[in-house]
This record gives C-alpha cells, structure tokens and sequence, in this order.
C-alpha cells in the first residue's frame, strides 16, 4: 500500500504539473494558488493524496479545506424566530479532485472520508465550534457524488448547488 | 521555456489586441489600455477586501465571480444563501438527527479502523 494523505508542502511543487484533470480552474488552483493561500495567506489548507509507481511519487488527488461562514440575503421578519442564528460558521470543502487517470478506483470517496474525519475532529476538539460542512458542487455529477455521501442540497435549479452536512449530531452534541 | 514564453506571449499579446478594440482604443493606445486594466482590477480588488460579493446578474440568474486571488481578502469565505436555501438549511438543521442512509454508510466507513486507502492501477 502506496497511497497516503499529507498536506501539501513546497517539497510537492515539482509534483504539481503531472496532476491531470478535466477542470482548468482545479489544475490552476492546485499549481498556482493552494500552496500559497496556505502558507502566505492562512487562507485554505489542502492536502495531496501522494502514490508511488514504480519509486516515483504521484499526487492522485488533493482537498481544500477553509473557514467559512453561512450568511443569509434577506431577513423576513416573519421567519426570525424559526431561523437559527446566522452567520453559521462552517468548515468549507472547498475543493476536492482527483487525477483523470484514477478516476473510478474510489479515490474520491477515500479523499472525502479524510476530509469529513479531519473536519468532525475540528468540530469536536477545536478551540472554535463548525455548524456544518458545506461544498459548492458545481455539476449534477459531482451534486451526486455528495448526495451518496450524506449531504444535502440547499440550492435548486441554479449551478453551482450549495451543500451541506450538519456537524452537531456527528460531534455530539445533538 | 523561452518557447513556450513566446507562445504565451503570442496568446497574451492577440487578448490584449481583442480588449484594445473592445475598449475603442488604438494600437498605440497600449498605455492606455493597461491603466484602464489596471483601474478595473483595482476596483474589483478593493470590492473583494471591502467583503463585498461581486455578481453579474441577467435574466438567467446570477452569476459570482471569483478570483483565487480575491480570495486573500478575507480569512474566512462569507457564502450568502438565497431565501430558499436559508429555507432547506432551516429544516435540515431542525432534523439533523434523522440521518439518511448515505450518511449512515459514510460515518460506518470513518468507523472502520482498517480503513485503507484504495490501490490504483495508472494506466501505462
């Protein structure tokens, strides 16, 4: 077994051109951005899945995990009381891919389970609460991939479709 | 390298040439039109560190426009739901404790101690 998570380091840069995906703007972020917002910007933290073939190292896929914050449009007077009180602090998956090559092995899936047990251990011991988990999928494809996994749709008839997974229950304290 | 610097100078230089006469200048008006660029830039720069959303709205919907370099405006991403997705969130966080079968499936995997990552086969 070959396969390890790890966060990404500048020791990954040589790394980062052979990633291989059918979206320019996640090859771009990976390249040109996540390194970055990580280290000089304390933005978004993003881990590599790294494989060995044959002694060379290949980064297989990678997540983008950030703080993010739920905020509504409009106040309806009528619907104060029901609504819960927002800004909502959330753990943002804010990206998640896999190299074209691999697709189909379960790699996505594996690359999803690191991100949810990172984010529950966050919500359950970090020195600030997370409501919920939430992702923008940006194709009926990938809306699916997440509603397989347990999140639900908030957007309807518009791309991308916001989603989201209550933390509360998971950590304990429902 | 040099290449492939010329080639992306080639591609840079035809866009620059497309938004010259977009913006009704000459093609001594290089100056020009990168100071105009450069103001446009600036006030997008300026709304993303004010923790403004930048939008395009028409008849088809709203469309937002993000930048990764936006985004070091703000240490934490303010993602503002729509009337009817406040609406679903509501409910969802009113239920949360019927959980679905797909996230029954997800938390018995993360409960799995010999969780192994899966072995993949690249193709040649």
């Amino acid at each position: 077994m070959s396969l390890r998570v790890a966060l990404l380091a500048r020791d990954h840069r040589s790394l980062l051109a052979a990633f291989e995906n059918e979206e320019p703007e996640l090859l771009t972020y990976l390249r040109r951005w996540a390194l970055r917002h990580q280290e000089r910007d304390g933005l978004g933290r993003t881990w590599v899945a790294i494989d060995e073939v044959a002694g060379e190292r290949r980064i297989a896929g990678f997540f983008t995990l950030a703080a993010a914050s739920l905020e509504r449009q409009l106040v309806t007077a009528g619907d104060l009381d029901r609504l819960p009180r927002f800004p909502i602090p959330a753990v943002l998956l804010a990206r998640l891919a896999v190299d074209r090559r691999v697709k189909g092995q379960g790699l996505g899936t594996w690359l999803f389970d690191e991100a949810l047990r990172k984010t529950l251990v966050l919500a359950a011991e970090g020195p600030i609460g997370f409501r919920v988990l939430v992702t923008d999928a940006k194709s009926e494809r990938a809306a699916g991939f997440y509603d397989r996994r347990g999140l639900t749709r908030l957007t309807e008839g518009r791309w991308p479709c916001r989603m989201v997974l209550g933390l509360k229950a998971l950590v304990g304290g429902a | 390298m040099a290449r492939f610097q010329a080639t992306t100078n080639v591609v840079l230089d035809e866009e620059l040439d497309a938004l010259r006469e977009e913006m009704g200048l000459r093609e001594n008006q290089k100056a020009e039109l990168l100071r105009e660029l450069a103001s446009m830039a600036a006030w997008l720069i300026a709304q993303a560190r004010a923790g403004r959303t930048i939008e395009a709205r028409g008849p088809s919907g709203v469309e937002v426009f993000e930048h990764p370099a936006l985004r070091s405006a703000s240490l934490v991403e303010r993602l503002v739901l729509a009337p009817d997705e406040v609406e679903r969130l509501t409910t969802l966080l009113e239920s949360e404790v019927a959980m679905s079968g797909a996230l029954r499936g997800t938390l018995s995997r993360l409960a799995q101690e010999d969780c192994r990552p899966p072995e993949l086969a690249w193709p040649a």
